[in-house]
């Protein structure tokens, strides 16, 4: 996505994003094996840097601070030669990475706090529109300002995907890295060995799995013949992952005669495999598979601002108490920038609720920093 | 006390270290090959793959382990012989699927615990590196880690090898013995390929040489649309590069393919010997599958091609830019000149 920004946001949100990584470099984690990794940057001009490598976190921070970048990011894959081409970089595993967005929840709220942004001259609109009606640009960004529902399904989303890692795969709790993106969603990274080699492949068919994507009535020993259905329970029975889920899911006591009343009862193989569907779609995990089959992905470092929002990827050591507009904002709260703002706001940051009307205020500075990466507000006169 | 495979099993599993001590030691020379108390042993190699190559039939009687040990290696040196990949491809799945038969009957009625997992680990641990455990609390299932069942389930293309539909449960996947056994089917074919591949006989002999030439002529020239494929549907393509790396194809498919192929005017003859290289591949059951659709058993009717749309659901449509505007696959290629 093209991402052009006005000279003066871009200066203020230097300034900021430097400050930031001055005073708070030691939340910069260095990665596991950092030296075998790929790590890559945004400009505030959107250009994307990648193929770095940087063998120590020194030589890393001292990089940032120089050139101040909008975002940073760290492959999940491991390298021999993390500097050379994709194909020549001696791939030697990568953790599994998940992500939890809004954008695949779906939910009913995204239409109220949803706003799209010409990239050119940063018009808003409510309404969905695919050029700007002001400069004619056609190339529009949809940003959103999550809202308390938004957290809260979020979270309960992680959960579950937690619950699959662990009870399912495995999962060890100290090898789960979970952590807030810095805007719209949660990242769940598993650093546990005996997963690290899997391929794209495998790693499709575990996103699958979590999604609950082709379970099929066979599984149950559930078969389609000429019409009707044979039923014969398979030996490892209804006592494990997905299986037991739907089972319990649709009450049913685990015996021939149960389930075949039951599937007598919704009308047959064909009404069976819909319900199966459509529970298995309720309770699998919405996460973006693009980004678990992708076995060389740079993704966000924890500690880092995103530049979507300039909140920062934080980690989430209690998920339920975590309160992203509070813990992952570090800008300051007693210093003013005044802004002109593009459109009506009410939101939530630090606790505070704010509510802005279309002309320009004097607002702290992490309100500041959060708009205007968000794009819905421009600076109008500040001096640091 | 400790327990060893007996030489009952060496018969069934003579691709194992021992059986080839065994054969070490009996002193035996090559050239041993061309005495006549041999040739039983020759014909009964012959025998072994005229049943994967001609006949399409799996090999399954069971000698005196000194005989099978021999015959199997007699067997081996043929294929070297003959030495057409293809062949070899095709020997190696029916002799996987030998002893696939094999290890299942065995897992499934050995009652000694002990023997059970001797078996298991010099088969599947030490030769596949794949780690199996027989998990006595949990019906007698076979566990293995996710990891090791992902990394050779995902060849397969049939929807119930995905995860989703097996049990998982804490990292582990249980598969019953026929499962088990079934996914490292590749495996075993891939073992038997590389001893055929790698086999270095300086000099055949004579005897075995002779009997390898009189397969080699019984052999029909495989038909191979290997040169025009560019004509033929993405989905039909794709079927038979499938069946060329001699993976399984699900029934859906294979109507596809023998429908599209009689659409074009294929022979009976023709069309059955392109599912040759199917891991199950049965002649029998095969032409009168084929007959059948052709409209020459059964209903008396020919069935038509499947369109455009049921194969899309079917998972089979590989659509390229050649496709637009069609319906049905053997609309493919028709507007080009
Ligand atoms: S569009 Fe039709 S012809 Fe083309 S690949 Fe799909 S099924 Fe085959
Ligand atoms: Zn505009
Ligand atoms: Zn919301």
């Amino acid at each position: 996505m093209k991402k052009e920004i006005n000279t003066k946001n871009k200066d203020f949100l230097t300034t900021l994003f430097k400050e930031y990584y001055f005073k708070n470099l030691g939340l910069l984690n260095p990665p596991i094996q950092m030296p075998n990794r790929e790590f890559g940057f945004m400009t505030f001009d959107g250009k994307v840097i990648r193929h770095l490598s940087f063998s120590k976190l020194g030589s890393l921070k001292a990089y940032i601070i120089q050139n101040v970048p909008s975002d940073i990011f760290c492959s999940n894959a491991y390298y021999q030669f993390p500097t050379f081409p994709i194909n020549e970089k001696g791939w030697k595993g990568a953790d599994m990475i998940f992500d939890i967005d809004l954008n695949d929840l779906l939910l009913s709220c995204q239409k109220e706090h949803t706003f799209y942004i010409c990239s050119n001259c940063n018009v808003v609109s409510r309404d969905y529109i695919n050029q700007c009606y002001k400069c004619h640009n056609t190339t529009i960004l949809k940003n959103t300002i999550p809202c308390f529902r938004c957290i809260t399904s979020l979270k309960k989303e992680t959960k579950n995907l937690i619950e699959f890692l662990k009870k399912d795969f495995g999962i060890q709790e100290k090898n789960l890295e979970v952590s807030f993106s810095g805007n719209t969603g949660f990242h769940v990274v598993v650093c546990q060995d005996n997963y690290m080699l899997l391929d794209s492949k495998s790693r499709s068919d575990v996103a699958g799995y979590l999604m609950g994507r082709n379970l099929t009535p066979e599984s149950f020993g559930v078969r389609n013949d000429k019409g009707g259905y044979r039923i014969k329970i398979p030996l490892s029975g209804f006592s494990y992952g997905w299986r037991k889920r739907i089972v319990q899911r649709m009450k049913i006591p685990v015996s021939s005669d149960h389930l075949n009343k039951f599937i007598k009862k919704i009308g047959g193989y064909p009404s069976f495999k819909n319900e199966i569907d459509k529970i298995a779609s309720e309770i699998g995990v919405k996460i973006d598979p693009q980004v678990t089959t992708d076995i060389h992905r740079i993704f966000r470092m924890v500690g880092s601002l995103n530049g979507k929002s300039g909140l920062s990827k934080t980690i989430c050591y209690d998920l339920d108490k975590f309160d992203p507009m509070t813990d992952s904002c570090f800008f300051e709260n007693d210093k003013s920038v005044d802004i002109s703002i593009n459109i009506p706001l009410k939101f939530h940051i630090k606790g505070k609720k704010y509510v802005l009307d279309k002309s320009i205020s004097s607002v702290p500075v992490s309100v500041a920093v959060f708009l205007i990466s968000k794009r819905l507000a421009n600076v109008a006169n500040y001096s640091s | 006390m400790s327990i060893i495979l007996g030489k009952d099993d060496l018969a069934k599993y003579p691709f194992l270290e021992e059986a080839g001590t065994y054969v070490r030691e009996s002193h035996f020379d090559l050239d041993d090959f061309n005495r006549s108390e041999f040739l039983h042993i020759i014909e009964r190699a012959s025998k072994r793959i005229e049943f994967a190559l001609i006949q399409g039939k799996v090999f399954m009687d069971l000698e005196k382990y000194d005989i099978e040990l021999f015959t199997f290696l007699v067997s081996l040196i043929m294929m070297k012989y003959i030495y057409e990949d293809s062949a070899i491809k095709k020997f190696s799945l029916f002799e996987a699927i030998r002893v696939e038969r094999f290890l299942i009957s065995d897992l499934l009625k050995e009652k000694d615990l002990r023997k059970k997992n001797l078996l298991i680990s010099r088969i599947f641990r030490e030769l596949f590196q794949l780690d199996v455990d027989l998990d006595t609390k949990k019906n007698n299932l076979f566990k293995m880690n996710i990891s090791n069942y992902l990394d050779r389930a995902t060849q397969f293309n049939e929807i119930e090898w995905k995860l989703i539909n097996r049990a998982v449960d804490n990292g582990y996947v249980y598969l019953d013995v026929d499962e088990t056994v079934r996914l490292i089917r590749y495996e075993i074919y891939k073992l038997m390929y590389n001893k055929i591949k790698n086999m270095n006989i300086t000099k055949i002999p004579e005897q075995i040489r002779f009997h390898a030439t009189l397969i080699k002529n019984k052999l029909i020239p495989t038909i191979k649309y290997t040169k025009n494929t560019t004509d033929l549907p993405p989905c039909i393509k794709k079927a038979l590069e499938f069946l060329n790396k001699s993976e399984n194809l699900p029934h859906s498919a294979r109507f596809m393919l023998a429908t599209y192929m009689l659409s074009l005017g294929k022979s009976i003859d023709e069309v059955v010997s392109l599912f040759q290289n199917a891991p199950d591949f049965n002649e029998k059951i095969t032409r009168y599958q084929v007959e059948h659709l052709a409209g020459k058993k059964g209903s008396q009717t020919k069935y038509s091609v499947p369109a455009c749309s049921k194969l899309v659901n079917e998972n089979l449509c590989y659509a390229t830019i050649d496709c637009k505007g069609i319906t049905n696959p053997i609309q493919f290629g028709r507007n080009r000149k």
